[in-house]
């Protein structure tokens, strides 16, 4: 028998709960934050909700690298777009601009992502493209492997148009629910609120006290 | 006996004239050949004045040490450097390949280069090839926006992170920076954890080993510190095995004389 | 099997005190049959510059010929004889340009600067790691022996007569445990001034 070192051929996957929501005004999107590499947590304080603009956010899940460089091409091409038009991006706009990546490499990606934020034209909008490609609108929706541990939760607690706390409290208790149960979600909540200003993001500490852990420059605890 | 085609003009990029052939040799029994991989404990942290790199020096072929002393932690610019763990070709190619378009960034746009931009050039280059080229890297360095930590995968997925381990002995390391990492730690303090997170990979785990090297990345300076400690050093031999003249049997000796002499003699021309 | 073992053969290189030793065994076989005795993979490509390549006797042929060429091509461009560290790099990146489809070989350099007369020795892996150390390096079949013979005589600034007894009790007693190498055994010194080509008696089994 020869000793394996080789740890390079498990891929890095965000096993992941995330989900977002619309509000009157705009929406609330929701992560964990932990991305494994099998049984091993390669990051313990991802931040999966990723920037495309100012104004649309996108949730991943599925594998790290994927995602990544499906976001990274998506938000090159608005940020050029953005610069064309003069004008911001519509949250259609970006959703079907992934639509179109996710669908023409469906047999070689592993991506599962929302496409959520807020527009002139629209409002706040949520946009699911699961594993196959497919492009929906939805006021409502979850993702990841942690989400279907909480689609009870969401449907006995969903109610259309929510006040915009409300909606933070419900997105919270999912993810922490999800957290909970599922085995590769875990680590903090990570909610962001998007609305015509822009984005507000909190952070839920997994902590009995609901504080910090530990005491640090909050540059790296937070988002960035 | 020359071969014909051997007057072939390499081409730009890889060359995958030798996979049929291979892929036939594997399909009849032959097991394919090991390669030099770097099971490593490789590992960055960010510090107050900026980051500091560490990777121990072993090299592995299957249970081989081939390498005791390399370096893994790879010159990307002035103020970038990447430690690399996988396949040790691939972390090597892969890095220098990326340093020079740094450089040429670097001239083209007469700007210190940035940390983001080299994470970018690597991902963008390993998720070209698919996990394929399996080289995973801790890239640590200091720009104007400040210390940056990248740990980026061989799928090419990246991670920003105050402080990061890679390699097979990435496990052990973790523990000591999970238990002790502060935010501004001092130079010493950084130094000393990073000396400390990295023999734990050395001694627990089989693929790292040897010495030290540490990489301190400051705002404006670099000190690059190779074999910062000799963690196993080999015992004094007391006494040596010398062998007399003339031990080995040889059957016949070739001396080829490489000084070139020459005399010069003067002819005296003819005058008719 | 390992198809780097299947016509077998071991190469190693030492560095002494301003010279380089590189040693070959002399075996050609097709797995357990020997075809030939008189095979040896250490070739003279410089003035004071040896390449050994160990493993597929086919890709030995055609990496030879093939780093011929482009070495021949750099010194009719640059007017100038190729150093062994910039021919390291070149082989480095030739085999790493066949990274999906490698040739099944391991080369060793062997050679002294032209320059400096600085000694230098570098291995590689077949996609072309390169590996450089201060002290010895071996390919082959009879690898693992090879490293524990020269773990336990090589020692630092030996002269040339000591540097060749050395590296021929290492070679000759490593094969001696490999049914894939052996069959003879030639050991080149370079120095400054000269070449030392011997032949070594060796079992023949």
């Amino acid at each position: 028998m020869q000793p394996d070192f080789d740890f390079t051929d498990t891929p890095v996957s965000t096993g992941t709960t995330i989900m977002a929501v619309e509000f009157d005004g705009g929406v609330v999107i929701g992560a964990d934050s932990r991305t494994s590499s099998g049984a091993y947590v390669a990051n313990r304080v991802t931040d999966k909700l990723t920037r495309i603009t100012d104004k649309v956010y996108c949730c991943r899940s599925g594998s790290a690298a994927d995602t990544q460089a499906i976001a990274d091409i998506v938000a090159y091409s608005l940020n050029y777009h953005e610069n064309q038009t003069n004008k911001d991006a519509l949250v259609f706009e970006a959703a079907s601009e992934f639509r179109n990546y996710c669908y023409s490499y469906r047999e070689s990606l592993l991506a599962g992502i929302i496409v959520a934020g807020w527009d002139e034209q629209r409002g706040g909008q949520v946009y699911s493209i699961p594993l196959g490609g497919m492009l929906t609108r939805e006021s409502c929706t979850i993702g990841g492997s942690g989400s279907s541990f909480i689609y009870g939760f969401v449907r006995e607690h969903y109610r259309p148009n929510m006040a915009l706390e409300d909606c933070v409290t419900f997105v919270k208790k999912a993810v922490q629910h999800a957290i909970y149960h599922d085995g590769s979600s875990g680590g903090v909540v990570r909610i962001g609120i998007i609305t015509k200003d822009g984005i507000e993001r909190r952070i839920f500490y997994n902590t009995e006290s609901g504080a910090s852990a530990v005491s640090s420059t909050p540059s790296f605890i937070s988002s960035e | 006996m020359d071969l014909d085609n051997a007057r072939e003009l390499p081409r730009a990029g890889f060359n995958f004239d030798n996979c049929k052939r291979n892929a036939t040799l594997l399909n009849r029994g032959f097991k394919p050949p090991i390669t030099t991989k770097t099971g490593t404990t490789i590992v960055g942290i960010i510090y107050k004045d900026g980051v500091i790199l560490g990777a121990d020096t072993r090299a592995t072929e299957g249970p081989i040490v081939s390498d005791k002393n390399c370096a893994k932690i790879h010159y990307l610019a002035k103020n970038i450097y990447c430690c690399g763990a996988g396949t040790a070709a691939d972390t090597e190619m892969t890095t220098d390949l990326i340093s020079s378009q740094l450089e040429l960034h670097r001239l083209q746009t007469d700007r210190e280069v940035r940390v983001v931009a080299a994470n970018t050039m690597l991902k963008q280059m390993l998720f070209r090839y698919q996990g394929h080229i399996s080289a995973a890297l801790v890239l640590g360095g200091v720009d104007k926006t400040g210390p940056h930590i990248y740990s980026i995968h061989p799928h090419g997925s990246s991670d920003k992170l105050p402080y990061a381990t890679m390699g097979s002995g990435s496990l052990a390391a973790m523990t000591v920076f999970e238990s002790r990492w502060k935010p501004d730690l001092s130079e010493e303090e950084g130094k000393k954890l990073v000396r400390d997170a990295d023999p734990t990979g050395v001694f627990n785990d089989l693929g790292s080993g040897s010495n030290i090297d540490l990489c301190v990345i400051r705002k404006g300076s670099v000190e690059y510190l190779r074999n910062y400690e000799l963690a196993n050093k080999k015992g004094k031999r007391q006494l040596d095995y010398r062998f007399k003249t003339g031990t080995s049997t040889v059957l016949h000796t070739n001396i080829k004389d490489l000084l070139v002499t020459e005399r010069v003699q003067a002819v005296p021309m003819e005058i008719s | 099997m390992s198809i780097l073992a299947y016509n077998g053969g071991c190469v190693v290189a030492m560095r002494g005190k301003d010279c380089v030793a590189i040693a070959t065994d002399h075996r050609f076989g097709i797995q357990a049959q020997t075809i030939s005795t008189d095979f040896k993979k250490v070739f003279h490509i410089g003035p004071r510059m040896f390449l050994g390549l160990t493993g597929l006797q086919t890709d030995i042929l055609t990496v030879r010929d093939r780093l011929m060429f482009r070495k021949n091509l750099y010194e009719t461009r640059e007017n100038r004889e190729m150093c062994p560290k910039p021919f390291s790099a070149m082989m480095s990146s030739f085999l790493y340009e066949h990274r999906f489809g490698p040739y099944f070989i391991e080369p060793v350099v062997a050679g002294l600067d032209p320059k400096t007369m600085e000694p230098f020795i570098c291995n590689m892996d077949l996609i072309g790691c390169p590996n450089a150390p201060d002290d010895f390096v071996v390919a082959g079949t009879c690898a693992e022996q090879l490293y524990g013979m020269c773990e336990t005589l090589w020692k630092p600034d030996l002269e040339p007569d000591q540097l060749f007894e050395v590296i021929a009790q290492s070679i000759v007693n490593a094969f001696d445990r490999d049914a894939m190498s052996g069959w003879g055994a030639t050991v080149y010194i370079i120095e400054k001034d000269k070449i030392t080509e011997r032949t070594l008696k060796t079992r023949m089994d």
